[in-house]
């Protein structure tokens, strides 16, 4: 029998139960649009996470300490990378600039009688900041009341902040600083790739005199200033290279004595986070796609139901249909392609509904949307599979019906 | 009436049905034996009624004929082909392209309209649209339902719809048409026009197999079987 014959008389079936076969569409739909709409944000998480390491800072090697076993990274985030250390890095070949960063604890910030709560600032070097990334004014010179802005930041208060005014800082001993705004910036060399989604307000404030979290050296027997992050600014042709000799430089360091039991201080360049934040996030999007795969389930269920119905109460239909020629081939066919077409009509319209709602779940989550199309694809051919083997039992017992009970059948 | 044989009702010319000590018992219970060695032969162009009480094994023996259901033992051939031993998928196609039903109730496609009752079995050999909405549409004619092709079968007379299932029993342009009590449903004066219209499905060429327990409704054969506890009782030749 011609499948699109087959097709033609399923379409009719469908049609002829209109609200019945709705309702069971909708249940693929609700599967395939969970499915998609978990990938899709999957997706569009990875870009976004990737797309915000960027390749300006693929040539950056970032020190961290982590768990001995290799658990996610930052996850022991303490300052122990000393004046010494950075120094010794500084001399290693193919380093172009050691850019360490700390947090000042505050309590508040404010401009023209506006408060914006916030508990920390950044403390860093002029390194961070680099020609392309300064949009206006300067660099902050060490040793002077000064600070950098990123552009969240100057839109943090009721008047928006410009280079040259002036905000004041409480840091948490009471003290108030005022501080004169030098520069506002894009983005920054020292920066950590996981800087979280969305622009977050930054406040760049010179290490020195505003750092101040300090640590007997191990190796000088002196106190020093100790930072939880530094990036090292590498030759991009090396970075590789570099990044070794930087690995091999700290094994011995005040850095290795410093960490806490277990944790292992560690050099990375953007490119390891990127492959790892990637894996994490792929092994998330697997596993949170694998539960919307239950509401697929359940949506072939629903079909594997529905035709049971349908084969019972076409029982007659069947006999007569044998009675002229049909085979139990023809028979199993024709109800394949039902369940099929239910599967299918299901993906085609639970794909666009996931996307949306993958969308919508991007905008709130304030990431970039990328689409993942072979995801599709895939869902279609899942649909259609799905009820293609939630139409097997249902078919093979329609095939099965005998002609002669059939025609008795009321 | 003469007693042409009391066990057979064979015939030496070549038959389109040959049906040759055949039994079929079911397992209902107990063993119940519905045919018990019966042998016939309808002739081409013949016109046979099989008459008998019901339980006598007239439907099954109908069934046989019609490649619906095997035999326990014995042959049954249509037009030379064995269909008693055959498979599931070639009595599906002798079904489609040899036999033409007519059944009591009709038994039309409640969703497909007339001409598309008439085309079914010719979807099941694979003829193409147009060619099966013609000959469907010549059927329905010759039937005299041509303005009433596209109805669904509920907006028909039991008559008319007796007539669809005659149209559609034609269509393929079977070596045989099998009639289970076609007038079982429809009043005497329908009942009338039905059968007539089988003389004229008969006078056409048609080798025609009838069931009935009407006597009134036999007499139109040329041959009436008579079938009891499945056995041929007797045949009486018209």
């Amino acid at each position: 029998m011609d499948v699109r014959e087959s097709l033609s008389m399923a379409f009719r079936s469908i049609r002829s139960h209109k609200l019945r076969s709705t309702l069971t569409v909708l249940g693929i739909v609700i599967g395939i649009a969970s499915v998609v709409t978990f990938a899709t944000f999957g997706a569009s998480l990875k870009a976004d996470v990737v797309s915000e390491i960027g390749d300006t800072s693929a040539s950056n090697v970032y020190l961290v300490t982590s768990p001995e076993d290799g658990g996610p990274f930052g996850s022991a985030i303490q300052p122990v990378f000393t004046e010494h250390d950075l120094a010794e890095i500084r001399e290693l070949e193919g380093v172009r600039a050691v850019i360490p960063r700390g947090n000042v604890p505050t309590s508040a910030l404010r401009y023209r009688g506006d408060t914006f709560a916030r508990t920390q600032v950044t403390a860093t070097t002029a390194e961070t900041f680099t020609e392309a990334s300064l949009v206006e004014g300067r660099a902050f010179r060490a040793g002077e009341s000064e600070v950098v802005l990123n552009r969240a930041a100057t839109r943090a208060f009721e008047e928006n902040v410009t280079v040259g005014s002036t905000l004041t800082v409480t840091m948490q001993s009471n003290r108030s600083v005022d501080l004169t705004v030098v520069g506002i910036v894009e983005r920054t060399q020292g920066q950590l790739p996981v800087g979280g989604f969305g622009s977050q307000a930054r406040f760049f404030v010179p290490a020195d005199p505003f750092y101040d979290a300090t640590v007997e050296s191990p190796t000088l027997g002196v106190n020093q200033r100790v930072y939880p992050q530094v990036t090292v600014q590498t030759d991009p042709a090396a970075t590789t290279a570099t990044k070794e000799r930087v690995q091999s430089s700290l094994d011995d360091s005040d850095a290795a004595e410093l960490a806490p039991g277990g944790a292992e201080v560690t050099a990375r360049t953007s490119g390891d986070f990127i492959d790892q934040i990637e894996r994490i996030i792929d092994r998330l999007t697997r596993f949170v796609t694998g539960i919307a795969v239950i509401a697929l389930v359940v949506g072939a269920v629903g079909i594997a139901n529905i035709m049971l119905v349908s084969v019972t109460e076409r029982t007659r239909e069947i006999g007569i249909m044998k009675s002229v020629g049909a085979t139990n081939r023809d028979v199993m066919q024709l109800f394949l392609v039902e369940s099929s077409l239910l599967g299918g009509f299901g993906a085609v319209l639970g794909v666009p509904l996931g996307v949306l709602v993958g969308w919508g779940a991007t905008e709130y989550a304030e990431i970039t949307f990328t689409l993942a199309p072979t995801w599709f694809a895939i869902a279609v051919t899942v649909g259609v599979a799905v009820g293609i083997v939630a139409g097997l039992y249902p078919a093979w017992k329609a095939a099965r019906v005998d002609p002669i009970d059939a025609l008795r059948h009321e | 009436m003469s007693r042409a044989n009391e066990a057979t009702a064979t015939t030496r010319e070549d038959p389109v049905v040959r049906v040759v000590d055949v039994r079929k018992t079911y397992q209902m219970g107990g063993v119940v034996e519905a045919l018990a060695g019966v042998s016939v032969d309808l002739a081409r162009g013949s016109y046979t009624a099989v008459m008998g009480p019901s339980g006598s094994g007239k439907s099954t023996l109908l069934n046989l004929v019609g490649g619906l259901d095997t035999p326990t033992s014995g042959r049954v051939e249509l037009d030379g082909q064995d269909i008693g031993g055959a498979g599931e998928a070639v009595r599906a196609s002798v079904r489609g392209s040899e036999v033409g039903f007519v059944f009591q109730t009709f038994n039309l496609m409640p969703r497909l309209t007339a001409v598309e009752n008439v085309a079914l079995p010719l979807v099941f050999q694979g003829w193409d649209r147009e060619r099966r909405r013609e000959r469907a549409v010549e059927h329905l004619k010759s039937v005299g339902l041509g303005d009433r092709l596209d109805h669904l079968p509920q907006e028909l007379s039991g008559g008319q719809r007796q007539r669809v299932a005659i149209a559609r029993a034609l269509a393929p342009d079977p070596a045989l048409v099998l009639a289970d009590e076609p007038t079982g449903n429809v009043d005497s004066e329908t009942g009338a026009r039905v059968m007539d219209l089988l003389d004229g499905v008969h006078e056409a060429g048609n080798t025609i197999l009838l069931v009935t327990h009407d006597r009134r409704i036999a007499e139109r054969a040329d041959r009436i079987v008579h079938i009891r506890d499945g056995q041929i009782e007797g045949v009486e030749e018209l």
